[in-house]
């Protein structure tokens, strides 16, 4: 199946997920959020320093979910929940 | 049926619909994506041509009546023509076509809109064809159009089957199914349809209520209970 890229929306999105799901390790590797991501080394960096410009993450070099970034994480899961249960598909 | 009661019964799923708006705005808001436009744009259409309809029950002057029913047949079309359209481009098309084909659809919207006014409301240049043979066909449409809808969804639910997913396939059969019936008691005027296709309409509403509900307000609720515990 086609694959249609992915905007800059949901790659921040699909990052602040890994983050969260990543949240109970001790320390957040680099190469890890980059593999399940699939977003190369030099753009992820430049990605996780404006999630902290927006103030959804932490710390750059070991990023955890700010108060602001864990509430937009939640009300993202809701409604990618909710367009599932609708049967709409967002990729 | 008593006027007064389908009046309430309109009033009942114009505010079941509209109430509906503000959870299928969300995927348009978080997203900002416009595929995901029709989903509420779709529901505040089946708002208005329920309005259109209870308004029409409200007036005793056939004339009023007449237009009222053109302007709930021509909404009720376009609600269910975004509604399949946000369906058919979820998953398939590039966001750049999707735009286009939003703003032309919403343009599109417009000029009908212009020509019904123009030919209901101005002294008459184009003569309609008769409201009950426009209805036959339109509800035949939409009921087309809702089980496409079903059938989508269904395929969602089918590629990965939880039992949350199958609600929105029934709620739309519901409403295909309402359109069904409104069709039966176009053709043979029978009671039990048109009372059928009441009920069957305000369950599939309530149904997408509850599809809400589950995703959007009972986790809240949830969260809020663990954190007084």
């Amino acid at each position: 199946m086609k694959q249609l890229r992915r905007d800059r929306l949901k790659i921040y999105m699909d990052i602040l997920l890994v983050i969260k799901a990543e949240s109970r390790k001790e320390k957040i590797v680099f190469t890890r959020i980059q593999q399940k991501t699939n977003v190369p080394f030099d753009r992820l960096k430049m990605y996780l320093s404006e999630l902290k410009d927006l103030d959804l993450i932490q710390d750059e070099s070991s990023p955890k979910l700010t108060g602001k970034g864990l509430q937009y994480v939640t009300e993202y899961e809701k409604v990618l929940d909710f367009m599932k249960r609708m049967g709409l598909t967002y990729s | 049926m008593n006027n007064q009661i389908l009046i309430i019964i309109e009033g009942i799923s114009a505010t079941l619909a509209f109430m509906l708006v503000r959870f299928m705005i969300k995927p348009y808001r978080m997203t900002g994506e416009n595929r995901y436009l029709g989903l509420p744009l779709g529901f505040t259409l089946l708002g208005v041509s329920y309005i259109f309809m209870g308004v029409s029950l409200s007036f005793s002057d056939s004339l009023i009546i007449e237009k009222m029913k053109w302007l709930q047949l021509f909404t009720g079309v376009y609600a269910f023509v975004f509604l399949a359209v946000t369906y058919y481009f979820s998953a398939k098309m590039p966001r750049q076509k999707v735009h286009l084909l939003m703003q032309a659809l919403i343009s599109l919207m417009f000029l009908v809109l212009v020509f019904l006014f123009v030919t209901l409301f101005l002294p008459p240049l184009f003569a309609l064809p008769s409201y009950k043979t426009a209805d036959e066909y339109f509800r035949l449409f939409n009921m087309i159009l809702a089980i496409y809808i079903t059938f989508h969804t269904l395929r969602s639910h089918a590629v990965k089957p939880e039992p949350k997913t199958i609600l929105a396939p029934l709620g739309y059969a519901l409403l295909a199914f309402s359109q069904y019936s409104f069709l039966i008691w176009s053709l043979d005027s029978s009671f039990s349809a048109f009372v059928g296709a009441h009920v069957i309409r305000i369950l599939s509403l309530l149904v997408f209520l509850f599809v809400s509900y589950k995703a959007i307000i009972a986790p809240q609720d949830t969260a809020q209970k663990k954190s007084v515990v």
